[in-house]
C-alpha cells in the first residue's frame, strides 16, 4: 500500500497536498461497502420491496451527493466554517428537539429520524449533532487557549457537549450516539491539552464504572430496564437467544461461520433474513461470513490507512484550528468503526451503530463525507515543506 | 483565531495524535484477535448453527387425482382446483403493522363470511406466525376478485393462497354407487374409486432445498406425478335412463302401504351380453357423490341398526322402521353413520337375496348339458310335490298338467324344476352352480362385493330338499351381479366373461397405460344348450309370465322371478325380471330387482317387468339395435307419446303437435317398401315386378336377375 504523499505543483507556484493514500482508502471503504450493502440486502430488498437493488441505489445516491459535497467542502478553505460554529451548534439541538414533533419518524421502535421531504431519506439529527460538536469544540478550544488546561476551562468546555449528550440520549433515546458525541469532545480536548493526567483518570474512573454496571447487573439480575436487559444479554447471549440475543447471536453465527477464508462473496446464509439489519449496523458480521477472516482485515487495514493518512494532515495542518477539526473526524470515524466492530463481535454490550462509509444510511454518510471535505480542505492548507 | 494566544496552541500537539492513533490501533488489533478467537473456537458449532437455521424449504405438490369418465368420455368424477386461504402474520405485521388494516379491509369485502375482527386479534397476538389457514377449499372464482386486488393494491400482504384438489362428481346422484367416492385425505371408498385407488391416487411431487458441496443452497423440484384417468364402461346415457326408471318405479310406489320408499330398494344391471361390459348399475335409494353425508337421502329408507356381538363381531340388522324426519332427529351420529354407511353400499353387489324363478333356466341348462334330460322331456304338475317330509307347492296351485320342458320354463313351474333337479343329482347340480359362479365372487372390479359362500350348500351337505328348493331359485343366496353374469353366458353361447366397469386405464396425457379386454373365464355350456335356453327364454316372453316385459318393436328373452323373504309366512317378496334382447342374438341384457315393493300384494312380478320393458324401450333404439318385430298401432301410440314426454322434458311442445307427430312417424314406423306387396312368382318363389317382370328377392328385394346386380356371384 503506497503512503508517500504526492506533490503537486500548480502553474502560480502554490503547493496543494492530495493524498492518494487517503482517497484510495476512501473510495475503497465506499465501493466495498456498496458492494457488501447489495450483497447484504438484495435478499430483503428483494422480499419487502421486490427490488433487489433497492437500498443499494439509496446508498449510491447518498454517496454521490455525499462525494460532491465532499469535494465543494475541501475547495472551501476550512475557517469559512468558525462563524457557523455556534449557529451549528444551535440547529442540531432544534433538530434533536423537532424529533418530538410531528416531524419526527419513529423506525425500529425509536423515534430518533426527521423528515425531510424527500421520500425515503430521513435525517438523523444525532448525525447533525456529530458534525456540530467537531466544528464547535474546534472553534471553542482556540479561542480558550491555554485556559483549557485549567480544570475551570476544562469543565467549561465540557458543557456543551454534556448538554448534547443528554439532549440526545433522553430526547432521541439514542445513547450509542450521544456517547460517540462525548467520545469526540473528550478526544478533542485530550489532544488539546498538553497533559494525560487527568484523562487517564477520567479512563479509568470510566472503566470503573463500567465494570461496576456489570458487575450489578450480573449479580443482582435487575428487571426492566432495557439497557440493563441488554448487559446481561452480552454477558450470556444464549440466555436469551430468541429475543434479545437473537440479533448478537446470530452476528456471532455469521462471523464463526465464515471461517477463515469465508463463504465467498455474496454466499452469505445468515443475511436470508436471519440476521436483522444485515445491510445496516450488522453489515460486517456479513463481511465476515463471506470474506472471512481476510475480508475483517482489509476493512480494519483500510480503517487504518485512513486514520493514519488524518494523523499526517492534522499533524502537519497550518494551524491549531485545522488540526483540531481533523482530529474531531478522526475521532469520530474510528469510534465508530471500533465501537462497531466491537458491537459485532459481542465484546461490548448491543447498541446501534453503524460502521462509518459502509453501512447502510444516507444522513451518516453524507456527513461522514462532508467531514471529510474539511479534513482535505486542511490538506490543501498544508504548505509545501522540504 | 488567527493569532493563538501562545506557542503551544499554534499547532496541536502531535505526540497526542500519535497516541490516539496508537489507541485506535490497538482497538483494531484487539478486535482482529477477538474476531480469530471467534471463528477458531466456534467455527464448526457455529456453521452447523447456521445450516440447522436454514428450513430448506421442503414442500409438497400436491397430485392431481385421475377423472374417471364413462364409455363416451364424459366426466363422472374429476378433480378441482381449490384454495386454502393462509394468513402470514409476520408479513402482514411488517413496516409496522402498517398492511394489517389495509389487507383486512380488502378480506371483508371479498370475503364476507370472514370474521375480520378474529384475524385481527390473531395477528396482533401472534406476529411471528407465518401459517395460520382461516379458510378452506374456495374455488378460484371465489378468490378472484381478491387476487385482482392484491396485484393492484401492494399494501395488501401476508395473504397466501395453497393450492389443493377437490374431488367432484360432475353427475351427481349418477352412478353413485358404481363410482363411489373419496374421504378428505384422497383414499377411495366404494365403488370404483376404492377398487382402482391407486391407479387414480397420483404421486405427490415436492420441492426440496439442499446444500450443495460448497454450501449454496440449492432447490430441486420433483414434479407430482398426476394420477390415471379410469375409463368405465358405463354409458351415463345408459345409466341416466337406469336410474330415471327406478326413480319413477319410486315415485309410483312410493308411501303406497306404509310410509317410506317404493320398495326397500331397487336394482338393476345393464350388460352387454358378449363381453361382460357393465353398461349401466344403479339401486335406488341413491346418494348424491358431491353431499355424501346429507341424511336427508336417509328419508323414506328402511333403518338398520348394529348389533353387537360377544366376540367383537357386529351385524347390521333391520330395525323395521322406515326414516322420517322425527326418526332421523331422533339419531344419534353413529346411528347416522351406520344408516349412511348402509346406503352408500352398492345394491347390485353388496346385497345378497334369493333368486327365485330366475334361476330355472341354470337348472334346466345343467341338466341338459349333463344329458340327465332331453329338450323333448315332458313333465306332470299337479301343483305340488312331495319331496321326503315336504309338499312343495308350485305357484300354480292348481298344476300346470303335463307339459313340455319349454313350458315348464315359460310358465315357470316349480314341480317340474323339481323333477329335473332330482334327475340330475345333488352333485351334477351343485356342479354346475360353482360353474355359474354361484357361492364365489365374480371379481368384478368394484369394491365391496359380497361373499356368498355361506349362503349355499355343497353336494355333500345337501339333502333332497334342499335339491329340490336350489331347483326354483329359493333357499340358497346370491348377488344380483352373480345372477347376471350367470344369466349372460346362459345365452351367448356359453361363454362366462368376468363383468368388469373399466375398459381402459391412460395417463394424464392420454397414453394408454392398461387395456383391459373382455376375458372369457371359462365355457359353462355348449352352444346348442346355450340355443336351447334363449329358446325357452324367449317362449317365457311369447306365450309365458314374461310377456308384458316385450318393448315395442323387438324380440327379447326373459326369465321372471318371484321369491318369498324370510320369514317363509310373511308376506314379503323379492321380485325380479332378467332380459335380454334380440331374443335371437342376444346382445344387451337388462336385470331388474324389486326387493319388497310397498304395496300390500308383494309378490306380482310385474313391478320388475315393468321397469325392465321401460328400460329396454329406450335403451335398445339408443344402441343401435335394430328393431326385429313390426309396431302395432297401439305400440306406434305408445312410442309416440314417450317420445314426446321424453322431448318435453328438455324443451317446449310445438305449437302443432300433429306436425310433431307425422315428421316423427317415417322413423318410428318402417313403412314396407313397394316391392313387399308384388305378386308372387309361383315358379320360383321370387317376387315379381309387375312393371319390368323383374325377379326379387322376398327378403332384401334386390334383383335375382344377374344383369342387374352389381355384385360378382
Amino acid at each position: 500500500m503506497a503512503t508517500e504523499s504526492v506533490v503537486e505543483r500548480t502553474k502560480e507556484n502554490i503547493q496543494h497536498h492530495t493524498d492518494v493514500s487517503l482517497w484510495f482508502a476512501l473510495l475503497f471503504l465506499l465501493g466495498f461497502g456498496m458492494v457488501m450493502i447489495y450483497s447484504a440486502s438484495s435478499y430483503t430488498a428483494f422480499a419487502e420491496h421486490s427490488d433487489q437493488m433497492y437500498y443499494l441505489k439509496r446508498q449510491a445516491i447518498a454517496v454521490g451527493l455525499g462525494l460532491i459535497a465532499m469535494l465543494v467542502v475541501s475547495r472551501i478553505p476550512y475557517h469559512f466554517w468558525e462563524r457557523f460554529a455556534l449557529l451549528g451548534l444551535m440547529l442540531s439541538t432544534i433538530l434533536i428537539l423537532l424529533v418530538k414533533t410531528s416531524l419526527g419518524v419513529e423506525s425500529h421502535g425509536a423515534r430518533r429520524w426527521l423528515k425531510t421531504g424527500i421520500p425515503g431519506f430521513n435525517l438523523q439529527p444525532a448525525e447533525v449533532a456529530k458534525v456540530a460538536i467537531i466544528l464547535f469544540l474546534s472553534v471553542m478550544i482556540c479561542k480558550m487557549g491555554a485556559s483549557i488546561v485549567k480544570f475551570k476551562g476544562f469543565m467549561l468546555m465540557m458543557i456543551p457537549p454534556a448538554i448534547l449528550f443528554l439532549l440526545i440520549w433522553k430526547v432521541t433515546d439514542n445513547l450509542s450516539s450521544a456517547l460517540i458525541v462525548m467520545a469526540i469532545a473528550v478526544i478533542l480536548v485530550f489532544v488539546a491539552s498538553p497533559d494525560y493526567k487527568k484523562f487517564v483518570l477520567l479512563a479509568l474512573l470510566a472503566i470503573a464504572g463500567a465494570v461496576a454496571i456489570v458487575l450489578i447487573v450480573k449479580y443482582t439480575n435487575p428487571q426492566g430496564s432495557f439497557r440493563l436487559s441488554r448487559i446481561r444479554v452480552w454477558l450470556d447471549p444464549e440466555s436469551d437467544p430468541d429475543d434479545k440475543g437473537f440479533q448478537t447471536l446470530q452476528a456471532l453465527y455469521a462471523i464463526g461461520s465464515g471461517g477463515v477464508w469465508g463463504k465467498g462473496l455474496g454466499q452469505s446464509m445468515q443475511k436470508l433474513s436471519f440476521l436483522p439489519e444485515s445491510q445496516n449496523d450488522m453489515i460486517f458480521s456479513i463481511i465476515c461470513e463471506e470474506l472471512g477472516v481476510f475480508g475483517a482485515a482489509a476493512i480494519m487495514l483500510m480503517f487504518v490507512v485512513l486514520i493514519w493518512r488524518m494523523m499526517i494532515i492534522a499533524n502537519n495542518a497550518p494551524d491549531l484550528f485545522g488540526g483540531l477539526l481533523v482530529t474531531g473526524v478522526i475521532a469520530h470515524i474510528a469510534v465508530q468503526a471500533v465501537l462497531n466492530i466491537a458491537v459485532v463481535t459481542n465484546t461490548i454490550p448491543n447498541t446501534g451503530i453503524s460502521l462509518p462509509f459502509i453501512s447502510y444510511g444516507g444522513s451518516s454518510v453524507i456527513f461522514l463525507l462532508v467531514e471529510m471535505g474539511w479534513v482535505m480542505s486542511v490538506a490543501r492548507g498544508i504548505e509545501y515543506r522540504n | 483565531m488567527r493569532k493563538p494566544k501562545n506557542k503551544k496552541f499554534r499547532f496541536v500537539s502531535q505526540k497526542k495524535v500519535l497516541v490516539l492513533f496508537f489507541l485506535v490501533l490497538a482497538a483494531f488489533i484487539f478486535l482482529f484477535a477477538r474476531i480469530v478467537w471467534l471463528i477458531k473456537n466456534n467455527e464448526t458449532e457455529y456453521q452447523k448453527q447456521v445450516l440447522s437455521q436454514r428450513s430448506y424449504d421442503s414442500k409438497t405438490l400436491p397430485a392431481r387425482r385421475g377423472d374417471i369418465v364413462d364409455a363416451k368420455g364424459v366426466k363422472l368424477a374429476t378433480c378441482e382446483k381449490v384454495y386454502n386461504m393462509v394468513v402470514d402474520a409476520s408479513v402482514m405485521t411488517t413496516k409496522d403493522g402498517k398492511y394489517i388494516e389495509t389487507t383486512l379491509s380488502a378480506l371483508q369485502q371479498c370475503f364476507p363470511q370472514l370474521d375480520v375482527a378474529e384475524i385481527r386479534t390473531f395477528v396482533k397476538q401472534n406476529p411471528s406466525n407465518q401459517w395460520h389457514v382461516v379458510l378452506k377449499k374456495l374455488t378460484y372464482d371465489q378468490i378472484y376478485d381478491f387476487r385482482v386486488m392484491q396485484g393492484e393494491n401492494k399494501d395488501i400482504k401476508g395473504i397466501w393462497f395453497e393450492e389443493e384438489f377437490r374431488r367432484i362428481y360432475p353427475g351427481g346422484s349418477l352412478a353413485a354407487d358404481v363410482i363411489g367416492f373419496t374421504r378428505s385425505d384422497n383414499q377411495g371408498l366404494y365403488g370404483l374409486e376404492e377398487f382402482y385407488n391407486k391407479e387414480l391416487n397420483g404421486v405427490d411431487g415436492r420441492t426440496y432445498g439442499y446444500l450443495d458441496d460448497d454450501l449454496n443452497l440449492q432447490k430441486t423440484v420433483k414434479p407430482a406425478v398426476d394420477g390415471y384417468t379410469v375409463h368405465s364402461t358405463i354409458d351415463s346415457n345408459i345409466q341416466s335412463i337406469v336410474e330415471r326408471c327406478l326413480y319413477d318405479f319410486n315415485e309410483a310406489h312410493k308411501n303406497h302401504n306404509h310410509y317410506g320408499d317404493g320398495a326397500e330398494n331397487l336394482g338393476c344391471i345393464v350388460m352387454e351380453v358378449n363381453t361382460g361390459n357393465i353398461l349401466a348399475m344403479a339401486s335406488y335409494p341413491t346418494f348424491n357423490l358431491n353431499d355424501t353425508k346429507n341424511t336427508s337421502a336417509l328419508l323414506g329408507g328402511v333403518q338398520v341398526a348394529q348389533v353387537d356381538k360377544e366376540n367383537g363381531y357386529f351385524e347390521i340388522k333391520k330395525t323395521g322402521k322406515y326414516i322420517d324426519q322425527e326418526l332421523l332427529d331422533s339419531m344419534t351420529d353413529d346411528e347416522i353413520l351406520t344408516n349412511l354407511n348402509y346406503l352408500w353400499k352398492n345394491y347390485c353387489i353388496a346385497s345378497s337375496y334369493e333368486p327365485g324363478s330366475t334361476f330355472k333356466p341354470f337348472t334346466v341348462a345343467a341338466a341338459l348339458e349333463t344329458d340327465s334330460i332331453s329338450p323333448d322331456s315332458y313333465y306332470e304338475c299337479l301343483g305340488s310335490w312331495q319331496v321326503g317330509p315336504h309338499n312343495i307347492h308350485c305357484h300354480n296351485r292348481y298344476g300346470d298338467g303335463v307339459i313340455s320342458l319349454k313350458s315348464a320354463v315359460a310358465q315357470s313351474c316349480n314341480v317340474a324344476m323339481m323333477k329335473i333337479a332330482t334327475t340330475m343329482g345333488a352333485e351334477k347340480f351343485s356342479k354346475f352352480q360353482q360353474a355359474f359362479n354361484f357361492g364365489l365372487k365374480t371379481n368384478v372390479d368394484l369394491a365391496g362385493e359380497a361373499r356368498t359362500a355361506d349362503f349355499l350348500r355343497s353336494a355333500s351337505e345337501m339333502d333332497a330338499s334342499d335339491l329340490a328348493t336350489y331347483s326354483f331359485g329359493q333357499n340358497f343366496n346370491v348377488t344380483m351381479i352373480q345372477l347376471a353374469t350367470g344369466f349372460c353366458s346362459l345365452i351367448n353361447g356359453g361363454y362366462y366373461y368376468e363383468p368388469h366397469m373399466v375398459s381402459k386405464i391412460t395417463n394424464s396425457s392420454g397414453v394408454t397405460v392398461k387395456n383391459i379386454e373382455p376375458r372369457i373365464l371359462k365355457q359353462t355350456i355348449s352352444a346348442s344348450t346355450s340355443e336351447l335356453i334363449r329358446e325357452y327364454c324367449k317362449a317365457v316372453v311369447t306365450e309365458g309370465t314374461g310377456k308384458a316385459a316385450r318393448p315395442a318393436g323387438y324380440m327379447i328373452g326373459g326369465k321372471t322371478g318371484t321369491a318369498q323373504t324370510y320369514p317363509r309366512d310373511g308376506n314379503d317378496f323379492v321380485v325380479s325380471f332378467v332380459g335380454f334382447a334380440p331374443a335371437d342374438d342376444p346382445q344387451v341384457l337388462v336385470y331388474v330387482v324389486v326387493d319388497r315393493v310397498n304395496e300390500a300384494k308383494q309378490d306380482n312380478v310385474g313391478y320388475a317387468r315393468e321397469i325392465v320393458r321401460n328400460i329396454f324401450t329406450e335403451v335398445l333404439p339408443y344402441m343401435n339395435i335394430f328393431m326385429t318385430e313390426e309396431l302395432s298401432a297401439k305400440e306406434i301410440k305408445e312410442l309416440e307419446d314417450r317420445q314426446l314426454a321424453n322431448t318435453l322434458k328438455y324443451g317446449k311442445a310445438l305449437e302443432n303437435p300433429d306436425e310433431t307427430q307425422s315428421d316423427d312417424t317415417p322413423d318410428m314406423q318402417e313403412k314396407d317398401p313397394a316391392w313387399k306387396s308384388f305378386p308372387k312368382d309361383p315358379a320360383t318363389g321370387y317376387l315379381k315386378d309387375p312393371n319390368t317382370g323383374e325377379l326379387l328377392d322376398p327378403d332384401t328385394g334386390d334383383p335375382i336377375n344377374g344383369t342387374h346386380s352389381a355384385l360378382d356371384f
